[in-house]
């Protein structure tokens, strides 16, 4: 309450010049501007974390929300000049929505809001991922974390459930939270050592040059894994070749494209031929002759299949690991949630096979049957 | 073929990967002060699920700039290690809260039985 003051003046103080050297060109490469939004996000949090009044939560939302805007105005500016497009505007929600979920997962006094802003979260990374051409990531994500482990999540929060007394409101120790300043300032040297490693000028030529590198050579590549799978490869130089035939067959002709044989391998065993970024593969055709054909870019296999192969061809090894962490943990927590069941005298002298010390129907035995 | 996503952002794939990284740190970020403040154990283990989906997200981006499918295949170990990590984790909190009837993570400060 006493505070909302000075940091209502600090955060009006320290927007617009912010935003107005975030708009000037003489600090774009410096990344001051960066850090600076950094610091506002950071302040903002921190107010949001203690339990305050109404006006300073709102003060510091507006304050985070400016400073959000400068990270994104910046970030958007180092990527190129390109006009910020309808397809821009995607990641922006998503990145939003993620981060409004964070904020409010870390400042929710009660658990189970916090897990339900956290599915939040996942579905709006997993929108992310799909922007980012992620498909089957984005779906495994939701379907493991938001099916899987925030269920679980949830099991645990109603078995450690609070009396109702204690309820209102939350528990003490999820209403107060430890040390907020000092974790803030953890998290903001963080947020601004990662924001200048990801968004310093050499850093953003870097990744440019890799993009432009990588291009084509990205297309290769799944054109290599296409190669490592006989039955697919098969089936789409069957395409390939339905299209070159719809191509280059006569006017009014409807006769079926000749059926594929099978592919033709050169002597290292390659059936795919790569040409300036052209594809082209050579088939024997039902009717004995050869022909070559040029692969179309939309033939490339889809992204599941793609990591498919990645993960059991580049990954064996890591994907037995991962099959062996998931067993420890399996019995790692069955010995965990054993619960330890208390034997009796009686009990203990039937699993030694011996007698009981009281007989049946008779009341008040020392050991007690049930 | 490649979905409605490839074809919207062919030309500012640039933009797109900077927004992603930017999430990436900002949620890594959160999950770190969430992480360092909550007193609740079960909000702290949440908070180390966001860490991974940082992690997840910033691997996500840079795999799109390198056009390498590597960077999705290592989501799939992050996946699994969350997982592994979940359940380890659970199963403890429940354990020490049959203990302490608390979830207070300031009542194990001492780190002994009681």
């Amino acid at each position: 309450m006493d505070f909302a003051i000075p940091s209502l003046a600090i955060l009006s103080s320290v927007t617009p010049p912010a935003a107005m050297l975030a708009q000037s060109d003489s600090f774009a490469g410096s990344g001051l501007a960066l850090t600076i939004a950094c610091a506002i996000t950071a302040i903002a949090l921190v107010l949001l974390m203690r339990p305050g009044s109404t006006g300073l939560r709102i003060a510091a939302t507006v304050g985070g929300l400016a400073g959000f805007a400068i990270l994104v105005v910046e970030v958007l500016k180092r990527a190129g000049g390109e006009e910020t497009s309808l397809s821009t505007v995607f990641p922006l929600v998503f990145g939003f929505t993620a981060l409004a979920g964070a904020v409010r997962m870390v400042t929710h006094p009660r658990p189970v809001f916090a897990a339900l802003y956290f599915i939040l979260v996942v579905i709006a990374t997993a929108a992310m991922f799909l922007v980012l051409g992620a498909e089957f990531m984005a779906f495994a994500l939701i379907i493991v974390y938001a099916g899987a482990i925030l269920i679980t999540y949830m099991f645990v929060l109603m078995l450690a459930q609070q009396s109702p007394a204690e309820n209102e409101g939350g528990a003490w120790y999820d209403r107060v939270p430890r040390e907020a300043g000092s974790a803030v300032l953890i998290g903001f040297v963080v947020l601004a050592t990662l924001s200048e490693a990801y968004f310093s000028k050499s850093a953003q030529s870097f990744r440019d040059d890799a993009s432009e590198r990588t291009a084509g050579d990205g297309m290769a590549k799944a054109w290599q894994r296409l190669d490592g799978m006989p039955k697919l490869l098969l089936e789409t130089s069957q395409k390939a070749v339905a299209i070159d035939w719809a191509k280059t067959r006569a006017e009014g002709d409807k006769s079926p494209a000749p059926k594929v044989a099978e592919v033709v391998r050169d002597a290292r065993g390659k059936a795919i031929r790569m040409m300036d970024d052209q594809a082209s593969i050579e088939v024997r055709l039902a009717d004995g002759s050869a022909r070559s054909v040029l692969l179309q870019p939309e033939l490339v296999p889809d992204n599941s299949r793609q990591i498919g192969v990645d993960l059991v061809s580049k990954y064996p090894a890591g994907l037995e690991i991962a099959g062996v962490v998931l067993l420890m943990a399996l019995f790692g927590a069955v010995v965990l949630a054993r619960k330890q069941i208390e034997l009796g005298e009686d009990e203990r002298r039937e699993l030694a096979g011996m007698r009981r010390l009281t007989v049946d129907g008779e009341p008040g035995g020392s050991g007690g049957l049930r | 073929m490649n979905g409605i996503a490839h074809t919207l952002l062919a030309n500012s794939d640039a933009q797109a990967v900077n927004l992603a990284l930017l999430m990436s740190a900002l949620l890594f970020a959160c999950g770190l002060v969430g992480f360092l403040s909550r007193r609740n154990m079960i909000i702290m283990f949440l908070c180390t699920e966001l860490m991974f989906q940082a992690a997840a997200l910033a691997m996500i981006a840079f795999g799109k700039v390198h056009h390498d499918v590597s960077g999705q295949v290592f989501v799939i170990f992050i996946l699994t290690v969350a997982a592994a990590e979940a359940a380890l984790a659970l199963g403890l909190i429940v354990l020490l809260y049959r203990r302490r009837e608390t979830l207070d993570s300031e009542a194990w400060s001492e780190l002994k039985e009681a």
